[in-house]
C-alpha cells in the first residue's frame, strides 16, 4: 500500500518533492563549504591560546534561543480506516505539506539564592487547509530557591521527567506523554511546587535524594488532570548504590489514579547499559468501544512496564532496544472492534448519509484510540552510527516501533548533520507498515518526510 | 650459603613492593601536581579537523576526591546547559531539552573529536591505574600504568613525567590488544596561583583519527571546597550555580 501511495505521490507531486529535497540537499553542502572556508592548519602551537576565556565571566542573566525552519510532507493513505474516519468524502489532495517556523527562547535571572527561569515556544506554520496559523506556549516558567547544594525548591510551571526509558516512561507520573517519533522533543510542564533534598554518604549507599511534588488542580491550573478542584501529590526517592541508579515513586490524588512505581539503570560494562521501569496504576478505568458504538467501562489495577538496553560497539554504533508492556492498552480484539465501528460508520455514511456511527468513532478516537502506542506490547529499536565513512558530524540512524500484538510497524530512517557550530540539519522519513485492522496499517498517512534546519544562538 | 640465599630472597621480596610503592606514590604526586583534590576550573576544548576547521566548547568543571567530577557547558549555544557527572566509572549526561540524566560510557565523546568522555571527565590517574613499573629517563621517569579494572577506558598507559615536581609530559594510551589508541601531550606550564602550577594546554592525536587534533586549554584552576551533594543526579541541572 505504501509503495502504491508513494508512486502516486511521486508521479503527481514530483515537482514539489524534487524542490523539497533539492532545498535540503543544497543547504547541506553550502553550509559545509562555509564551515571549511578559510580553514588553515592549526595546532596548539599556532592557535591563539587566550587564557582569558570570555565565557568564564559570570552574568546574573542567561539567554539562549533556537530557531527552526522545517517542511513536512505527509502522504495520506486513502484506503485506511482513519482516513475514512477523517475524510469520509475523500481529500482534495493525497499529499499534505506544512511549513513550520519555530522559535524557542529561554532566559534566566539569578539573584543570590533565587533564580527565575522561563522557556517560551512560538510556532508559525502554513498548510493549504488552514493557511497561516500560529501557536505559542510557555513550556516552563518557575522560581527556584537554592539555599544550598543539598536543598532546592521550585515553584511554577516545570517539566518533571521521571524514568529511565528512552521511548516510553511508565513512571513519568507528572509528565505529558513523550512524542514517540521524537522521544527527545521538549515537553510542556505542569504547574507544581517541587524540590530536592540530597544527602551523600560514604559506603555502598552513596546518594539518597528526595523529590516531593505538589500539583494543584483547578479550572485555571492543570485542568487536564481533573474536573474537580484538588491537590495531587507525590514523591520520588533516588538511591545511588552498587553503581546502580534506583528510583521509587508514587502519585496520589482524589480524582486521579493513584500510582506507584520504580525504575533502575546500571552499566553492566562500559558499553552496555540496562534499564527498566514498572508502575502500578490502581483502579484504572478503561473505556472500550464495541462494534455497535457502545462504551464499556472496565475497572482494574494495571501494570505498565519497560525493560531496555543501550549497547555501544567498537565502531561507534549505538543500539537502543526497549520492550514496553502497556497494561492500560487495548488487545487486538478490542482494537478490531474499534476499527469495525469505523468501517461500519463509513459504510453507513456511504449508503445512507448518516454520520452517527462515524461521529461516535471520531469521539472515541480523539479521546483514546487514535493516540500513539495504544495497544499492549511494543518493541522499540534505534540504531545510530556516529560519523560513518569518516564524514564528520554526520549521524545516520534508524528507529523502528513494532506492535507485537498486530505485527504492524513504523520505520524511521534519519540523518542529522551539524556542519558548523550551532547549526543542525535533520532529514527523516517515517514509513508505516501493517495489514488491515492493524495500528500502523490504518493510520491517516502511510509515510511522512520531515526536513529541518535548526540554528542555536 | 642457605643464610645468604635467604637474605638475598628477603631483600628481593622487600624490594619489589617498595619499588611498586614508589611508582604509586609518584602517580599520586602527579595527580596532586595536576590539580588540588577539590577544585574548580574552566576549560576550552577545541576539535581541529584535517582541513583546519575547528569546533570549540567552553566548560566549567568541579572535582572532588579521587573520582568525582561534574561539568557544565557554557558555550556554544547548542550545547549550553548540558552537564556531565562522573562518579568512579559511572558517567551521566544531562541535556536540558531531554530533561533527565542518561548514562553514557567512557568510550563515547560528548564533544566529538579525539578526546573521549574519560579524557574530558578525567579523575585521578591513581584512582584508575596501578603503576607496575618505573623507568628512569634523562630528565625524569616513565611510569607504566595498568588499569585497575576492565571498565577503565585505556588498559595500559605509558606516562612520561619530568622534573623534581613530577609533571606529566606525554601519555601513550593503549587498548588491551596493545594497540596505541592516542597520545596526549601536556604543554605550556602555567602558575594558576594558590600553588597550582601545571600544564595549561593538553593536546591529543590518535592513529584512529588521522590528521585530527583536539586541544584542551585550562583557565582559573583553583582549590574549592565542595559538598558531596554537588556530585549527584539531582544536582546536574544546577551545576552552573556553583560558579
Amino acid at each position: 500500500m505504501f509503495f502504491t501511495r508513494f508512486s502516486q505521490f511521486y508521479c503527481c507531486d514530483r515537482k514539489k518533492y524534487a524542490l523539497f529535497l533539492l532545498w535540503w540537499l543544497l543547504v547541506c553542502p553550502a553550509i559545509s563549504l562555509h564551515g571549511h572556508a578559510g580553514a588553515e592548519e592549526q595546532t596548539s602551537d599556532t592557535l591563539n591560546l587566550d587564557f582569558e576565556i570570555p565565557e568564564v565571566e559570570k552574568k546574573p542573566y542567561e539567554f539562549k534561543a533556537e530557531l527552526e525552519i522545517s517542511e513536512t510532507v505527509k502522504g495520506l493513505d486513502e484506503d485506511s480506516l482513519l482516513f475514512h474516519q477523517k475524510y469520509p468524502n475523500g481529500a482534495d489532495d493525497g499529499t499534505l505539506y506544512q511549513t513550520d517556523l519555530n522559535l524557542k527562547v529561554e532566559g534566566s535571572y539569578r539573584v543570590n539564592i533565587v533564580k527565575l527561569y522561563a522557556g517560551l515556544k512560538g510556532n508559525l506554520y502554513y498548510n493549504k487547509a488552514e493557511g497561516w496559523e500560529n501557536d505559542r506556549r510557555t513550556e516552563e516558567a518557575y522560581v527556584s530557591l537554592q539555599p544550598g547544594p543539598s536543598i532546592a525548591l521550585d515553584v511554577g510551571k516545570k517539566v518533571l521527567k521521571w524514568g529511565k526509558g528512552y521511548a516510553w516512561n511508565p513512571v513519568a507520573f507528572f509528565s505529558r506523554p513523550k512524542y514517540i517519533e521524537d522521544p527527545d522533543a521538549t515537553l510542556e510542564g505542569y504547574y507544581v511546587a517541587t524540590g530536592d533534598l540530597i544527602k551523600s554518604m560514604g559506603g555502598q549507599l552513596k546518594t539518597i535524594a528526595l523529590t516531593p511534588v505538589i500539583l494543584p488542580v483547578s479550572k485555571h491550573v492543570n485542568d487536564e488532570w481533573s474536573t474537580e478542584r484538588e491537590i495531587v501529590w507525590g514523591s520520588k526517592i533516588y538511591f545511588f548504590t552498587f553503581d546502580t541508579d534506583l528510583d521509587v515513586m508514587f502519585l496520589l490524588g482524589e480524582e486521579v489514579y493513584d500510582r506507584f512505581g520504580f525504575d533502575f539503570s546500571k552499566n553492566l560494562s562500559p558499553n552496555f547499559e540496562v534499564h527498566g521501569e514498572a508502575a502500578v496504576v490502581l483502579d484504572y478505568v478503561k473505556y472500550i468501544a464495541d462494534q455497535g458504538g457502545n462504551l464499556i467501562e472496565e475497572k482494574d489495577d494495571v501494570l505498565n512496564f519497560l525493560f531496555g538496553m543501550r549497547y555501544l560497539t567498537k565502531s561507534d554504533t549505538t543500539f537502543i532496544f526497549e520492550y514496553y508492556g502497556n497494561g492500560q492498552g487495548y488487545t487486538k480484539d478490542e482494537m478490531t472492534d474499534y476499527f469495525t465501528l469505523i468501517e461500519d460508520g463509513y459504510q453507513e455514511y456511504i449508503s445512507s448519509g448518516s454520520m452517527a456511527k462515524l461521529a461516535t468513532s471520531r469521539k472515541y478516537g480523539s479521546q483514546v484510540y487514535n493516540k500513539q502506542t495504544v495497544m499492549r506490547d511494543y518493541f522499540y529499536l534505534k540504531v545510530t552510527q556516529k560519523e560513518p565513512l569518516d564524514i564528520l558530524y554526520f549521524t545516520p540512524s534508524m528507529a523502528c516501533i513494532y506492535n507485537i500484538n498486530d505485527k504492524s510497524a513504523s520505520i524511521t530512517p534519519q540523518i542529522t548533520y551539524t556542519p558548523i557550530t550551532n547549526l543542525e540539519l535533520d532529514l527523516k522519513a517515517t514509513f508505516l507498515l501493517g495489514k488491515d485492522y492493524t495500528e500502523y496499517g490504518q493510520k491517516l498517512n502511510d509515510y511522512k518526510i520531515y526536513a529541518s534546519v535548526k540554528y542555536y544562538f | 650459603m642457605i643464610k645468604s640465599l635467604s637474605m638475598i630472597l628477603m631483600c628481593l621480596s622487600l624490594a619489589v613492593p617498595a619499588f611498586a610503592l614508589d611508582g604509586h606514590e609518584m602517580l599520586k604526586k602527579v595527580d596532586r601536581n595536576l590539580n588540588p583534590e577539590s577544585y574548580e576550573m574552566y576549560r576550552k576544548l577545541i576539535n581541529i579537523e584535517p582541513d583546519g576547521s575547528k569546533k570549540e566548547f567552553v566548560m566549567y568543571s568541579v572535582k572532588k576526591g579521587k573520582d568525582k567530577i561534574a561539568s557544565v557547558f557554557l558555550s556554544p549555544a547548542s550545547e549550553k546547559g548540558r552537564s556531565t557527572l562522573r562518579i568512579g566509572e559511572n558517567m551521566w549526561l544531562y541535556i536540558p531539552n531531554v530533561g533527565k540524566p542518561i548514562r553514557i560510557t567512557s568510550l563515547q565523546s560528548v564533544t566529538g573529536g579525539v578526546f573521549n568522555n574519560s579524557d574530558i571527565m578525567r579523575v585521578d590517574y591513581s584512582a584508575e591505574y596501578n603503576c607496575e613499573k618505573v623507568e628512569p629517563t634523562d630528565d625524569g621517569h616513565i611510569l607504566y600504568l595498568k588499569a585497575k579494572t576492565n571498565t577503565v577506558a585505556y588498559d595500559r598507559v605509558k606516562m612520561w613525567v619530568y622534573g623534581k615536581i613530577l609533571l606529566p609530559d606525554r601519555l601513550e594510551c593503549f587498548a588491551s590488544s596493545g594497540m596505541l589508541i592516542k597520545t596526549i601531550y601536556f604543554k605550556t606550564v602555567k602558575d594558576f596561583g594558590g600553588g597550582v602550577v601545571r600544564p595549561a594546554v593538553i593536546e591529543t592525536d590518535s592513529p584512529l583519527y588521522k590528521d585530527y587534533k583536539s586541544i584542551i586549554m585550562f583557565a582559573k584552576v583553583k582549590a574549592k571546597d565542595l559538598p558531596d551533594e554537588v556530585f549527584s543526579l539531582n544536582y546536574m541541572p544546577k551545576v552552573e550555580s556553583l560558579r
